[in-house]
Order: C-alpha cells, then structure tokens, then sequence
C-alpha cells in the first residue's frame, strides 16, 4: 500500500495494480476502516478497483496529519466491522431496443445473441466501485468472451437502467447520461433514490446477478 | 421573495458543495470560482457557512425583488443596473420590494454569483442545496431557474455595506495561465510539445473547445501523441475537482466537479490556487498549463487562503 499526493488537497492510497480479488477485499477493508475513524476534515472518500482517494479540506487538516493518523491507528484495520455484501438480483430486458449494441457485440465476440445473454447472466459480479455518476456500479469481471472495446465516440445520451459492457466490466446506468459503454439491455430496478438513504441501491463489494426477462 | 425574470443562459443554485457521498459517486456540484462565492457569504453576511446562492451564465439575467435586504453579485465582472441605477459587482447595494436588478452585460469573466443578506428557502438534498443538473436533483426543484420562479428569503440580517477590497478582485481575462502539477501517466504520451513541457518547463497551450460545460472543460489544440503500446484508458479511480485527463483522441479534458471517478489517462492536476478561474475560460479563449511542482502549489494555495483569509478562514 503506497500514499501519494493527489494535488493538494488530496490523498491516493494504491493497493495493487491489476484488477483481481485479493485487492479489492484489502480495499474495501480498509474503505471501512477509514470511515470508522471519522477523521476531521475529510470531505469525500472515493474507493475504486485499486486505489482509494481521501479528498480533504486543506483549511482543516493534511497530507502528513491524515497518513500519520493511520500510520498510528493501523492496528484497528483488523478489528474493523465489514459488513457482509449484499446480493442483488437485476432483472434485464436485452438486445433490440433496449440493447443497441448487442449487433456489435454478437459480431465483435463472434458468439450469438443467445451465448451473450447466456454469459453475462451466468457470472455473479462483484461491485468494485459505484460512481463517475451516483449509483452507477462497476462490475466485473466480465467473461473474456465478452470483452468489447469502448465507442469510438460516446453517445451523447442513453436511458436509465441501460446495461453497458466495456472491455472486462459490465455497468448500469441509473440516469439518462452520455455513455461510452457498449449497450446491450435495460433494467427497470431503480439504482439511485436522492431521498432515501443509503441513496445508492449498490454499495463497494455487493453482488449482482442479471437475469434475462 | 425573489421573482426571476430572466434566467440568462444559465441559472443554478450552488452551496459549498455536496460532500460525504463520493463513495456512491455523487459528486460535489460546487461553485466553480469558490472565492467568488465566498464574497458572497462575507459581503452580504449571511451567518450560514455553507449558504446557498445563484451561479449565472450569459448576459441579462433579471430579478424582481420583493423584499428589502441587501444583495451582491461577485465573479465575472458584469454591468448591473438596479431599477435602472447602475450597481458595482463585488460591492453590496440595497435592494427594496419592487426593485429589479438586472445584469445587462458580462464584461470580464464567465460566471458570476448572486446573494443576499438572507438565506433562499429551498430544501437540501444529501445535506447541499447545489444543484445536479444531470441527475436532476438538488436546488431549485432539481433544474436551472427558469422564468417566474419564486424563491422566499429567509432571516434576512442588518448589513453595513462594506466593499471588497479591489485590489484583490482577481482578473479573468484571457489568455488563462493555469499551473499543472505534472504527473500520473503524463509519461504515457511522447509528444515533443510535452517534453518541452517536463524538461523544460515550457507552456503547453490550447483553446477552449465550445463543446465544454460544467463536467469539463474541452480543449482543442495539438493531440497528445500517446507511446507505442500504452493502453489509452486507465483502470477507473477517483478523481478530484482540476484533474486533467486526455481522451483517446489525445485531446486533455479538464474535469471540474461533476464526477467523481474517471477512466482516461492523466497528465496533472491544475494547482488549486487557479481553480477559480476554471470558471471563466470562454470557446476559443486560450490556456497555457505552466508546470508547477507540488510543494509550490502547496505554497501558492497558502499565500491566496492568506490574502483571503477573512473568506478563509473557518
């Protein structure tokens, strides 16, 4: 684990380098163990596949402050509650309208519309990180079969619930946003509830399991 | 009460930003030019910290007051008439039931905020009024303001009207010197305009693409040339508010503070004592990234919190 700057007010915490298991269950620990803590100062913590970024206010604390503090209370991050993931089942609507890329996607993997649902429905994934929009969890890792490059150019809008792929990962979109993830269904479970906590349907670790409809 | 009567080209509301919820991807939605909002706070004296106020785009926007308080409107610097009375930006002025306050012309600068001595009424949303445009949420009613909205004015407080000081009214006028604190993958990409950039410490310069909003800032210019064999995206991790990324077309992309993880290489981060000026490039205005190391970031971030710090300090 390493501790770098990320400007100045800042910190990217790296676990590993590849996308893999043994990183995430290590990251996700000690995303917990940060939040226990309750350090003063700290606006935002962004857990991602490999590393952890603390935004902090530089009027309030520091770089040397925040690393020291955990330096010294590294011994919590073993006794540190985790809790258990939760398993979500999504229910998705594939290719035709609601995939606009399934096409591709056949043609790309040389695989037939039924071999791509039946792949993708056939993995239970892991939530490595939710974000770049609220609610949208990155899951992974997806079947090799499946890898699909990103668009060349991304669309400048896709509905909510789309259901996307991109190179190793599969995602849902929970707001009508520009994407660049290949389109393959759509759900119709919502993902993001400004009013209701924990907002976020999908939380760092939790499981999805997609089933066709 | 507040009645708008022109919204310009856009009008959001913004508090300090909507912090505590970067796990789950929201983002901050904070005010672009944060000194400017911070006048706000200390030239109309409103005693909440995190306060709301209206971030405007575009010439005209238009009020109808309905209230007496006082009002102030900082950042760009802007040509504003009160019932025809022209009003200096960066200083307080009475407002009275009935008065309408327009801004005609947006001289210098691109966006610019709009307070009073009161706290507008309207409902927080994961503990920020500021407004998600995309997932439409926060502000008024999740959306820009629009014509005819009403907003009351809560605990309006006595004000003496005191000027900021203008020789710190920074300027916003192009050509926009940003430092970058070099780094990440800055090494992935060969360019001879880059190298020039590391070794050398000369500027690396673009122009503002139209295509830019408040997620980021599009530049246009010489692509980056990215080496042999690199993968042009990067395994997706958290970025913060000036992170400059570049797209598979080369191209960099400021990210301001719509998003919380990003996927494209990097070549820095824009040292945060130029922040506020993110909030004031224009299309076609030009951007020389000059390259700073951190710890003179560090340094010029603590001299701007010094000369500001009666909007500073906590």
């Amino acid at each position: 684990m390493e501790f770098f700057k990320y400007g100045e007010d800042a910190i990217r915490i790296v676990f590993g380098n590849t996308i893999d298991h043994t990183t995430h269950t290590l990251l996700r620990r000690y995303y917990f163990f940060l939040k226990s803590l309750r350090l003063k100062g700290i606006r935002n913590i962004i857990p991602s596949f490999t590393t952890c970024l603390i935004h902090f206010d530089s009027e309030v604390t520091s770089f040397q402050h925040i690393v020291s503090t955990l330096h010294k209370r590294r011994n919590e991050l073993e006794s540190v509650e985790v809790p258990e993931p939760m398993l979500h089942e999504i229910p998705v609507m594939y290719g035709g309208e609601y995939g606009p890329d399934m096409e591709y996607v056949t043609s790309y993997s040389g695989l037939t519309e039924e071999e791509v649902i039946e792949i993708h429905t056939g993995t239970i994934y892991t939530v490595f990180a939710v974000g770049f929009m609220p609610g949208f969890p990155y899951l992974g890792p997806l079947d090799k079969r499946l890898y699909s490059p990103r668009l060349e150019t991304p669309r400048l809008k896709v509905p909510e619930g789309s259901v996307g792929i991109a190179q190793l990962q599969t995602g849902i979109y929970p707001f009508e946003s520009p994407a660049g993830w290949r389109i393959i269904g759509k759900t119709n479970i919502p993902l993001f509830d400004y009013r209701k906590p924990p907002y976020s349907l999908m939380q760092i670790g939790d499981m999805v399991q997609f089933v066709r409809i | 009460m507040i009645e708008i009567i022109s919204p310009a080209w856009l009008s959001i509301i913004v508090d300090e930003g909507r912090y505590g919820y970067g796990d789950i991807g929201v983002p901050p939605s904070s005010p672009l030019d944060l000194t400017a909002y911070k006048a706000i706070g200390y030239l109309c004296g409103s005693s909440r910290s995190n306060h709301p106020v209206i971030e405007v785009m575009g010439n005209d926007f238009t009020m109808k007051i309905h209230t007496d308080m006082v009002c102030a409107i900082t950042g760009a610097l802007v040509n504003i008439f009160c019932d025809d009375k022209p009003v200096q930006p960066w200083t307080p002025f009475l407002v009275k039931k009935g008065s309408v306050v327009r801004v005609r012309e947006v001289i210098e600068g691109l966006r610019y905020y709009v307070g009073f001595s009161g706290t507008m009424e309207i409902e927080t949303i994961m503990d920020s009024f500021s407004t998600n445009i995309e997932c439409r949420f926060g502000g008024y009613k999740g959306r820009p303001l629009m014509r005819g909205d009403r907003i009351d004015i809560k605990d309006i407080e006595e004000r003496t009207i005191v000027p900021f000081p203008v020789d710190l009214i920074p300027r916003m006028n192009q050509p926009h010197d940003m430092r970058l604190i070099p780094g990440f993958e800055i090494d992935h990409f060969i360019s001879d305009a880059i190298q020039r950039f590391v070794e050398k410490g000369e500027p690396l310069w673009y122009t503002i693409s139209s295509k830019s909003n408040r997620t980021g800032i599009r530049l246009e210019g010489e692509p980056l040339i990215f080496r042999n064999g690199v993968e042009k995206s990067i395994v997706s991790e958290g970025i913060v508010l000036g992170t400059v990324q570049v797209a598979g077309d080369g191209m960099p992309i400021i990210m301001l503070s719509e998003r919380t993880i990003g996927g494209y290489t990097r070549i820095g981060t824009i040292a945060k004592v130029d922040h506020d000026r993110l909030a004031h490039v224009k299309p076609s205005d030009r951007i020389n990234f000059i390259p700073v190391t951190i710890d003179d970031a560090e340094r010029l971030w603590h001299h701007k919190v010094q000369s500001l710090s009666f909007l500073y300090t906590h």
